[in-house]
């Protein structure tokens, strides 16, 4: 067999997160020589999900400061409470959920890989309502996002539904004339600010629509306020009654990557994990990498992904992943009749709903996605919570007492013991793609919950600067089945 | 042929990965049972290879996404991601290559430790079509049987002493003539407990309340329920 060194590679893709992981995707059917290196050794990059174990090194890296975008990892883990081996447990490190409109899953259709993935139901968004006085306790309320939840909902005044009932509708056809007048005057400035001059809308049902937005800082601007909650609406019911969004089982983003990654190695690209770049010479037309395994290779391109932060004053996330005890069986019921189980929803905790135990109020919204077992990444009977919020002082603080507030109100009258708790920090980065003679170099992942389709956009660029003048008539992501896959609806054996 | 038009059986994913050295017949006895086809000579798989096959069980169907990972892989890059979350392995010895149960070994090590708790995993010696046995009625074990022809190097009772202390189902197959492949995938099959085929697929899921992959969302858009499965091709 030739030796790696003997290959001269058209292109080296380097680390295995979601846009690489992609790429290697739209490559798998170009008989391009392709390899894929990533320095971890694990799959998913910045996307991946971990059992327990892996967890553990994972954090014990971070901690030695060479996490790339992520720092201040740590493990709270009492006694081994979990009580279940390391393997049984997938925590997603971007648990991000993809909305029903999303054009990755038109490319996953496309090229077919979605046939490997499996696909859940994301369920209602709930917001967390304080207490207001003693008689009164804390509570989650539905948010409704439809027609006929709105009409059905007790958790907002008639008054109120009228509003919501006039803003959504307003949203469905926001880019056209009367509409546009209407909102563009606002575009820049915070959504709330529209939401208030133009709808009369109050604080709580301005929480209610921005939430619906998962923005971190609650401040989205209008114009992509209307985008977001525009793809929300119209997502709903895409693939069957009552949910807007999926999300992939085993992990999320990393399940994705890897079906990619999959496909890349079906397609003849050979992988080495644990493997990174340490040097590179440009010779003549090709660049010459020096690997960590101390291989050499040539390549005619490489792409990599920014994994260095910015250093800007936007800093990151914080987050918290916590297991639960509990299935925490009444956040996972069907909204409507005929809706699929969803396995993940998603509460907010606005800005001010909390409080730090000094007794600050917390600034920026906490959003927590609530994972059942049926993620596959906890065991029956336990539910993982992925809790996030802006990254300041306060913020893991803030994010444990979102943690108590949820488990005070959950609605699962078992106690809801903590098992386990991971907590780290995502820094953000560059987020345009930069090309440099024959180094592409895509954008850091981004913090954002719900994936968004602009990330889809670097990989495209990336495919084609690998195709080069083939990318003119080869279709992007367009796969017909490979031979020996048989088709689920059209075939059934003896 | 076709059920007898009843309701459709209760139909699950079950996803298998097959593992072993190069050139053990992997890939021969996964299109054995796919295509119920032999090449003499077949080209290494590059990378790996991704098929599709139903088996029909009394009371259920199950159907397997079943992964072919390239023997010659060179990094240890690739397996990891094939096994992960993976019901089922096949790891594939040559029964006339002492080495290819030694890395066989290794294989079945490696996902006892790092692959779902609970995956079943099936010892095959391939290959059988090579030994006095034949692919007949298979069983017997022979001693050193050069000077007869027979190319047999890892007698059945090695194997199989093995694979009891290991908890592995264990076969002796013949990709070459199907002996014995489809038994392979269906004791594979039988082996998966029902439970855990029942909310979906996957380690965590035994004991559950029984749903057929209720929550699966298909992108082929909405369907009605189970309708379209029961209907014969």
């Amino acid at each position: 067999m030739e030796s790696l060194g003997d290959t001269l590679w058209d292109v080296v893709i380097c680390g295995t997160g979601l846009q690489q992981s992609l790429l290697a995707l739209a490559l798998s059917r170009s008989d391009k020589k392709i390899l894929h290196l990533d320095p971890n050794d694990f799959y998913g990059g910045a996307e991946a999900a971990f059992s327990l174990q892996d967890a553990e090194s994972w954090a014990a890296r971070v901690a030695t400061g060479t996490g790339g975008l992520f720092r201040s990892a740590s493990i709270v883990r009492p006694e081994d409470a979990t009580g279940s081996t390391s393997r049984a447990y997938s925590l997603a490190l971007a648990p991000k959920l993809i909305h029903a409109r999303s054009a990755l899953l038109s490319q996953l259709v496309s090229s077919r890989a979605y046939r490997q993935v499996e696909f859940l139901a994301v369920g209602s968004f709930h917001i967390f309502k304080p207490s207001q006085d003693p008689v009164q306790p804390s509570s989650l309320a539905r948010i409704p996002s439809t027609r006929e939840e709105v009409f059905s909902t007790s958790a907002v005044s008639t008054k109120a539904k009228r509003l919501l009932m006039k803003f959504l509708k307003f949203v469905l056809n926001y880019e056209s004339s009367p509409q546009l007048d209407l909102w563009q005057q606002h575009a820049d400035a915070p959504l709330t600010q529209l939401l208030q001059q133009e709808f009369k809308v109050d604080s709580e049902l301005q929480a209610y629509i921005v939430t619906l937005t998962l923005s971190l800082d609650g401040k989205i601007t209008t114009r992509d306020g209307l985008a977001v909650i525009r793809r929300h609406l119209s997502s709903m019911g895409v693939y069957g009654p009552g949910f807007a969004a999926l999300y992939p089982k085993w992990g999320g983003l990393s399940e994705i990557a890897q079906v990619s990654c999959r496909a890349g190695a079906v397609g003849g690209a050979v992988y080495m994990l644990g493997t990174g770049i340490k040097a590179m010479e440009k010779v003549g037309e090709e660049t010459e990498l020096q690997l960590t395994s101390g291989d050499k290779v040539k390549t005619r391109l490489l792409v990599q992904a920014d994994d260095n932060p910015s250093g800007q004053t936007e800093t990151g996330i914080s987050r918290l992943v916590a297991v639960i005890a509990s299935p925490l069986t009444s956040q996972f019921e069907a909204s409507v009749e005929g809706a699929p189980r969803p396995a993940v929803t998603i509460t907010a905790f606005p800005a001010g709903s909390l409080s730090t135990t000094s007794g600050k109020a917390s600034e920026y919204p906490v959003y927590l996605s609530a994972h059942s077992s049926d993620t596959g990444e906890c065991p029956l009977g336990q539910s993982v919570l992925y809790l996030t919020t802006l990254s300041i002082p306060d913020a893991k603080d803030i994010l444990q007492q979102a943690l108590n507030a949820f488990r005070g109100v959950s609605g699962d009258d078992q106690a809801l013991q903590v098992l386990y708790q991971l907590q780290y920090e995502q820094l953000s980065g560059s987020k345009t793609i930069q090309t440099d003679g024959s180094t592409i170099t895509l954008p850091t992942p981004s913090l954002s919950l719900s994936l968004e389709d602009s990330i889809l956009g670097p990989v495209h660029e990336a495919w084609e600067k690998v195709m080069g003048d083939a990318a003119v008539e080869a279709e992007y992501m367009a796969f017909s089945d490979r031979e020996g896959v048989m088709d689920d609806d059209d075939v059934y054996d003896e | 042929m076709a059920d007898s038009g009843n309701a459709p059986k209760p139909s699950s994913s079950v996803k298998l990965v097959l593992l072993g050295e190069a050139a053990v017949g992997k890939s021969s006895l996964v299109l054995r049972f796919v295509n119920n086809d032999f090449q003499e000579n077949k080209e290494p798989t590059i990378g790996a290879a991704f098929l599709t096959q139903k088996c029909n069980l009394p009371t259920r169907t199950i159907k397997f996404e079943i992964w072919d990972t390239a023997g010659q892989e060179r990094f240890a890059s690739l397996a990891p991601m094939y096994y992960r979350n993976a019901q089922a392995a096949l790891v594939v010895y040559d029964l006339t290559k002492p080495t290819s149960l030694i890395k066989a070994k290794h294989w079945v090590a490696e996902l006892q430790r790092q692959a779902s708790p609970g995956i079943v995993i099936s010892l095959v010696g391939n290959k059988l079509d090579l030994t006095n046995d034949g692919a007949g009625d298979g069983g017997g074990e022979e001693g050193a049987a050069e000077d007869s022809g027979d190319a047999r190097k890892v007698t059945t009772e090695e194997a199989k002493t093995y694979a009891e202390d290991e908890g592995l189902l264990f076969f002796e197959t013949s990709a070459k003539t199907g002996y014995n492949v489809t038994e392979v995938f269906t004791a594979i099959a039988n082996s998966i407990p029902e439970t855990s085929l029942k909310t979906a697929r996957g380690p965590n899921a035994s004991h559950a309340p029984s749903r057929t992959e209720e929550q699966r969302v298909n992108l082929n858009g909405p369907r009605d329920s189970g309708a379209k499965d029961s209907c014969a091709c």
